[in-house]
């Protein structure tokens, strides 16, 4: 969710409670003989609307099971769960009066400031990721298509390079008439476009295999066709079967370039619509493997948060029930 | 030279060299002929008047230069020299001439190897041209289902011209043009399918070339089974159906008819199947009726029932009453009958037609058609039906049957009409004109005065506008929809361009019949004003859109034919799917939104129903049962029979079919039924039942919007415009 100027309303409201609170406990800070205990009312309060915060905040998972149940907008919840779960904190300390306390306290503490930081990081991801993907990742396409995608990219450059080279000796994993994405009715539509479009990896695909018309097929002699095979084989194939290992050249855009710029030379012109293709399939490829990362990080962070997260309430309930009882 | 040894009424004359005796006024070709000699031609045959153009049977007679054989006649001592040098000479170098005007080898001799003109030139070693070939091509003509035009095959012998006026006498064919551009023309030079030509088959089977040549459909020849039976065009001609019809013609579409024997209960076709042709009843009756259920998918459950889960089941109309949905309208279907939306079961007799459709334009069929009793039918492709649809016999059978079965149901269909007389339908019975119109032909012109009222009996028309820049698609219309009416309720001006998308009927009452319908009915009268302003609201607004919005890329990715947009705004997307989620949630676990499409500027326009100005999914839907709300919001009506051709129209791929496990009929065990799995055609409903779209309202990020890309876009566009 990005930070902007729609938060605004929420930010103040969560600014005024957060005051509030402040010259609340510093009034009883003050005028408390003991100093601040949980246990006092006022102690006792925070601590009930801080979990109350808490549980709010986690019913965000509860809440989107049910998508369809009007129980409030999703994007209320969502801030709702953003502020006050940050509010949390500061509330939470004001009820322990920013002692620890014992081990169950000091756990719950240490859950709370974790599971806090890592939202507010998590925030800080959603802020800024999907801007960096929608710029950097033209190409991108369904998360869990990446894979089809790339067997089909990688199926689309066996066959240009076998369209110039010859056989070169490679499987043939799936119906040889499958073509990248291909099929998305929303060709048909901009098949007769000049107009270049920002489309998904799908589109794209499909748009360029339905508009541009069949490439003249030449093949090369094996002498003249080595230096592709060699390179197609060597390096294209294994980044295209492996785009996340380390270290491979065509992994970074800049020496890919450089790559394909000196490929070109070693090959005669009639290569070179092929070259072309293959440059743009690395480069698809190459987004596709930048979409996996961003994904990752984009996602990756709930892993820590929302575990923390039930830890967090399920041993809120235990410290409530202990000391209340106790 | 007559002696007194020659009879009257003979005349001798030497032939190469020989004297021979012919019947005074024959032409020399035909003394010839006569005597064994064979003089090449090519612009005669036999059966048609001589008219000498192609000069091939030139020969020597003695005189200053040579002469047409097949114009000359024989006269008394003539002496006639065929094959001297001279004349060979002058033969060779016309079919040089002809054939450097030729394409080398043309389709008939491609096909069968018996281009005369090639056959000509071969024998007299003249297939290679000393001369230029012709630059400018003079065109094909593909607009005819049985018979292709290549005039530039053409060699201008007039052969089918005389095939057609005096063989014939139906006058179609003519010349048209000067010098190098001259051709043969069909009426005032319309393209052979538009034209008043009835596919007889004279012209084709009389030209020498591969100008005129049979159109033959491919690799679809009816399978004979056991109960079919072939036909031999001598048979064929005994039918009255096939009166007129040429047998050479008959002759080479053999096998694109069969005679049918169905037993009773068999199955003649289902619904929803493509074919590609259509059935003839001779004998027997057979049950026409819709077996998918009659209803729509209704999604229920969810904010009614707090923890009830969200199911989608089928409702029909008395359950569940849509707003926009049309009263007890029938359900149109491909026969010479509607069916009743209370009870979807009609029957055909002999004489009826089903699957003109499919045949026609390749639409799935619209109905299951089951044997009632033994059924004689005839089957066949639609080269075949074409012809029989011209035959002038056939087609006023086929339009009695129309007018006494279907009009007045297609008349009351029409809701506004509900009230007409019936004294006054039978006078309209009478009194319209049933009017066929091929592809792309134009029913009415935007700007011509409105002189009558449609009904569309058969096909989709295209409602479209023009503004200055392009054209603006109003509507596309299907079987019961009408049009015309606002020309001639308003200032009698057409407002719009009608064109037929395919093989289109239409019923045409004439001007003087709709006033004199709309003073007798007043409530006719409010009706048609009240649908003719609703329309021409709507199209004020589209085309006011039109005249707001102009970038390339809007227009090209068609945002601006869209009405609503799902769009997510990928800078706050952070991929979560919670939209797919809740759509999928909302309607029983079938999506029908994918989070893919096409890209404008920060924005993915999801894929979903985008109510599209130009809706593409509601052309050939077989039973009409996807239009538009008064809204413009498409519905798709309860008697939709799941063929898929909606959703495979849809360009955007924004149309999903929902399976549904029903019971029926089990065919092996009478009397019992079984579960099958039937389809119901679905796309974004909006969550109309839920106030709010699902994915909108599930959507955390504040990235999913349902949105009139008329204001949002053009905001947008307007703003980076004035940057």
């Amino acid at each position: 969710m990005r930070m902007d100027k729609t938060q605004r309303g929420w930010a103040l409201a969560a600014a005024a409670i957060l005051m509030v609170s402040a010259v609340i406990y510093v009034l009883y800070a003050l005028g408390s003989t003991q100093g601040p205990r949980g246990s006092s009312a006022i102690g006792l309060t925070f601590g009930v609307i801080g979990f109350a915060f808490m549980i709010f905040a986690a019913l965000l998972g509860a809440r989107k099971r049910v998508p369809t149940w009007r129980v409030g907008r999703a994007q209320t919840w969502m801030r709702g769960h953003l502020w006050l779960g940050f509010l949390a904190l500061p509330i939470i300390l004001f009820h322990g009066g920013f002692h620890f306390g014992g081990t169950l306290t000091r756990v719950l503490m240490w859950l709370l400031i974790i599971t806090v930081f890592s939202g507010v990081f998590g925030a800080a991801l959603q802020h800024y990721i999907p801007r960096v993907m929608t710029a950097e990742v033209p190409l991108e396409t369904i998360y869990d298509e990446i894979g089809h995608v790339r067997s089909l990219l990688r199926e689309e450059a066996d066959r240009a390079v076998e369209s110039v080279c010859g056989p070169i000796g490679l499987d043939k994993t799936s119906d040889a008439e499958v073509r990248r994405a291909g099929g998305f009715t929303a060709l048909r539509a901009i098949a007769a476009s000049a107009v270049p479009l920002r489309t998904s990896a799908a589109v794209s695909a499909g748009a360029s295999a339905a508009v541009a018309a069949a490439p003249e097929i030449i093949l090369l002699s094996e002498e003249e066709s080595a230096p592709l095979r060699r390179f197609y084989l060597q390096e294209m194939r294994p980044f295209l079967e492996h785009p996340e290992r380390r270290g491979q050249r065509l992994g970074d855009e800049q020496k890919a370039a450089c790559a394909f710029a000196g490929l070109q030379t070693l090959l005669p012109a009639a290569a070179r619509a092929t070259l072309d293709d293959l440059t743009d399939i690395c480069d698809e490829a190459r987004q596709l493997q930048r979409q996996a990362r961003l994904h990752h990080w984009l996602h990756g962070w709930l892993l820590v948060h929302i575990p923390l997260s039930l830890a967090l309430i399920l041993l809120g309930v235990v410290h409530a029930v202990m000391a209340l009882r106790y | 030279m007559t002696t007194a040894a020659t009879p009257p009424g003979m005349v001798d004359i030497t032939l190469d060299g020989n004297v021979v005796r012919v019947p005074a006024g024959v032409s020399v070709f035909d003394a010839a002929r006569m005597n064994g000699v064979n003089i090449p031609t090519l612009c005669h045959l036999q059966n048609q008047t001589p008219v000498g153009v192609c000069r091939l049977c030139v020969v020597d007679t003695g005189a200053r230069v040579l002469t047409a054989s097949c114009v000359r006649t024989v006269e008394p001592g003539m002496k006639v020299v065929t094959n001297s040098e001279k004349v060979l000479n002058a033969r060779k170098t016309l079919l040089e001439l002809m054939m450097s005007d030729h394409p080398s080898p043309c389709v008939r001799q491609q096909n069968s190897g018996d281009c005369e003109l090639e056959m000509h030139a071969r024998a007299a070693g003249a297939s290679q041209a000393r001369f230029a070939k012709r630059t400018v091509a003079r065109g094909k003509d593909d607009s005819s289902l049985a018979i292709a035009v290549d005039h530039d095959a053409c060699i201008l012998c007039d052969r089918c011209i005389r095939g057609c006026d005096e063989v014939k006498s139906n006058f179609v064919l003519g010349r048209m043009g000067k010098g190098y551009s001259a051709g043969i023309a069909f009426d005032l030079n319309s393209p052979m399918g538009d034209s008043t030509c009835i596919s007889c088959g004279e012209c084709m089977v009389s030209c020498p070339t591969g100008a005129l040549t049979n159109k033959s459909v491919v690799g679809t020849a009816i399978a004979a089974g056991p109960d079919a039976q072939g036909f031999e065009a001598e048979d064929l001609l005994q039918i009255p159906v096939f009166k007129g019809v040429s047998g050479t013609f008959l002759e080479l579409n053999r096998g694109a008819i069969v005679k049918r024997r169905f037993r009773k209960g068999d199955l003649m076709c289902r619904e929803g199947e493509f074919g590609s042709t259509a059935f003839y009843i001779l004998e027997g009756k057979a049950k026409v009726s819709i077996s998918t259920p009659i209803a729509h998918v209704k999604t229920q459950g969810g904010a009614k029932g707090f923890f009830k889960r969200l199911t989608s089941t089928l409702v029909a109309r008395e359950e569940d009453k849509r707003e926009g949905e049309t009263r007890d309208r029938t359900i149109p279907i491909d026969a010479s009958v509607d069916l009743s939306y209370g009870n979807p079961v009609a029957e055909l007799g002999p004489g009826d037609l089903f699957g003109e459709m499919t045949c026609m334009n390749f639409y799935p069929r619209s109905a299951t058609v089951v044997a009632e009793s033994d059924v004689v039918a005839f089957e066949m492709l639609r080269n075949v039906l074409d012809i029989m649809l011209k035959n002038k016999t056939f087609r006023a059978q086929l339009d009695q049957t129309y007018r006494r079965r279907a009009l007045e149901n297609h008349l009351r269909g029409v809701p506004m009409f509900a009230d007409l007389s019936a004294d006054f339908i039978e006078h309209l019975k009478e009194s319209v004109e049933l009017q066929r119109f091929a592809p792309g032909q134009t029913i009415a012109l935007q700007g011509e005065p409105a002189d009558c009222f449609y009904l569309v009996r058969i096909g989709f028309v295209k409602i479209s506008e023009n503004y200055p820049g392009g054209e603006m698609v109003l509507a596309y219309l299907s079987r019961g929809d009408y049009f015309g009416e606002i020309g001639l309720l308003g200032g009698g001006i057409r407002t719009a361009t009608c064109t037929a998308l395919d093989h289109v009927e239409v019923v045409r009452i004439s001007g003087d019949d709709f006033r004199d319908m709309v003073a007798r009915f007043p409530s006719v009268r409010t009706g048609l004003e009240t649908v003719a302003s609703e329309r021409r609201a709507a199209n004020q607004q589209r085309m006011q859109m039109v005249h707001n919005v102009s970038i390339d890329q809007f227009l090209s990715q068609g945002l601006m034919e869209a009405q609503s947009l799902l769009i997510l705004d990928l800078q706050n997307c952070t991929r979560c799917d919670a939209c797919v989620n809740a759509c999928a949630d909302a309607h029983d676990g079938v999506t029908r939104l994918v989070r893919d499409g096409l890209r404008f500027d920060q924005y993915l326009v999801a894929t979903s129903c985008r109510q599209c100005r130009d809706p593409l999914c509601m052309v050939g839907c077989p039973v009409g049962s996807i239009r538009r709300r008064n809204s413009l919001e498409v519905i798709i009506e309860d008697w939709c029979i799941g063929c898929g051709l909606c959703a495979q129209n849809c360009p955007y791929g924004n149309i999903n079919l929902h399976p549904f496990e029903v019971m029926v009929d089990d065919p092996e065990r009478a009397g019992r039924k079984k579960a099958a799995i039937k389809q119901k055609a679905t796309s974004c409903d909006l969550c109309t039942h839920l106030k709010e779209p699902s994915c909108v309202y599930a959507c955390p990020h504040d990235a999913a919007h349902r949105v009139d890309p008329r204001t949002f876009f053009a905001e947008m566009l307007g703003q980076g415009s004035t940057k």
